[in-house]
């Protein structure tokens, strides 16, 4: 039986603002209203990284929000798909050459699809989950295993340091 | 004979069961809120899509916890249905919970923990109200077994209406339905106990929620289980009811609804009770 036909009927999703102004957040709220509803494709907004197959991110990734944005990227179970939300998300947008910005999302993590726009529009965002739906369905589980870390972690105080981690991946 | 083979069926199907009306509930509720909402199936394509889902485990004593909560629930509607001691299908429940607030409590999530809180302070406030109505039905039928109430002549809701008020005012609660949705409360602590689980041994959990609406559902139905239609109105109108309150009303606190069901629904499950004894 080929189950991976059923990703594409249950996507369930996980929002993370990494440091966006919330117009996009807004968006992806209105998305969930009865306007456009789109619980009647089987949507459901989790919270849960572990239960979720889409990671939704909006805005800027910020220094601060880098090591949370890997760490909930680790802990969803594969295969899952990523969507960078808004210009912010997609390129860094307008905050790109400020002092406490990392740029757009893909300098941390691999994204599957952009959603340009700022704010994006419900529409896009949609239309942008029905690519990744299909993105999704190709991934086998093994396409997407842990990274492989290229320089061995750093250790602060007995503790593995995350923000070092997250910029060995990035190489 | 007959009824032993429709007993076993209808277990063996209860999960399948379950889904169903989680499927049109999740139908029913989009409906009340003029949205479209997802197919009547969506809870089995939820299914099938986290089988093929790669199974993380946090350790593995607390995904066999979830396991055995998912055994334990599918016991628990297999005495009621087969109209076994009533005593012992609320303590197979409680066991259901207790093995799912273990789960809770063994993981290092601050969710977790407070989802494992919140899940036995509702414990608290279902159980004692769920005691009184096995205690009432013991006195009218004069038997612990469900089966008894099978044979009476007139339906239970009849002669004791109360109870079943009471029970109308705990289901919200176990079925983790708002108001009182403290448990799960996913904009809260994004589902509590289940925090952990993913994919295969989410599901467990996943299926476990469908148990227990044929649970509740059944409950609701012994109140007329002498006469079919009247019990399928009864059930139909319990579904609604609940859909109703869960899409109109906010969460209340735990503190909130422990103090609603120790001064509201526990003191008309007692006048029940003393009725029962004066009748």
């Amino acid at each position: 039986m080929k189950l991976s036909g059923y990703r594409k009927k249950s996507p369930w999703i996980l929002h993370y603002n990494a440091g966006s102004c919330n117009g996009c957040d807004i968006e992806i709220l209105a998305c969930l209203c009865p306007k456009y509803d789109v619980e009647r494709f089987g949507l459901i907004n989790t919270g849960n990284p572990k239960q979720s197959d889409i990671l939704l991110i909006t805005g800027p990734v910020t220094k601060r929000s880098r090591e949370r944005l890997v760490e909930i990227y680790a802990q969803m179970p594969e295969p899952k798909v990523v969507i960078a939300c808004g210009s912010c998300a997609s390129t860094g947008g307008v905050f790109r050459p400020m002092y406490n910005i990392e740029g757009g999302v893909d300098q941390v993590i691999p994204v599957d699809v952009y959603v340009p726009g700022c704010a994006c529009r419900p529409e896009q965002i949609i239309d942008g989950v029905v690519t990744a739906l299909g993105i999704l369905e190709q991934k086998t589980k093994e396409i997407e295993k842990s990274h492989i870390l290229h320089v061995a972690p750093l250790e602060e105080d007995g503790q593995v340091n995350r923000r070092h981690m997250a910029g060995t991946i990035k190489k | 004979m007959n009824s032993i083979i429709i007993c076993t069926i209808i277990v063996i199907l209860a999960p399948f069961i379950g889904g169903l009306v989680y499927g049109i509930e999740r139908k029913v509720k989009a409906r009340m809120q003029h949205r479209v909402g997802p197919p009547i199936l969506q809870p089995f394509y939820d299914f099938m899509k986290l089988v093929d889902k790669r199974a993380m485990i946090v350790h593995s004593a607390h995904a066999f916890l979830g396991i055995m909560h998912f055994i334990a629930l599918w016991f628990a509607v297999a005495v009621l249905i087969f109209g076994g001691d009533f005593i012992l299908v609320i303590y197979l429940h409680l066991m259901a919970t207790a093995l799912l607030i273990i789960a809770g409590y063994s993981t290092r999530s601050v969710f977790s923990h407070l989802g494992s809180n919140r899940l036995a302070i509702s414990a608290l406030a279902y159980e004692p109200v769920l005691i009184l109505i096995a205690i009432s039905v013991y006195l009218t039928t004069g038997s612990f077994e469900i089966s008894s109430i099978f044979s009476m002549s007139t339906p239970l809701i009849a002669k004791m209406p109360l109870a079943f008020v009471a029970l109308l005012l705990i289901l919200p609660i176990k079925l983790k339905k708002s108001p009182f949705d403290v448990a799960e409360a996913h904009q809260e602590i994004t589902g509590g106990a289940e925090i952990e689980y993913s994919g295969i041994f989410f599901e467990f959990l996943y299926t476990a929620k469908w148990l227990d609406y044929v649970f509740c559902y059944v409950l609701v139905y012994l109140f007329a289980a002498n006469n079919v239609w009247l019990g399928l109105g009864l059930v139909a109108a319990t579904f609604l009811y609940i859909n109703a309150l869960d899409n109109s009303t906010a969460r209340v606190d735990y503190k909130q609804m422990l103090k609603f069901s120790m001064y509201v629904a526990l003191p008309i499950a007692f006048i029940n009770l003393l009725l029962t004894i004066l009748k």
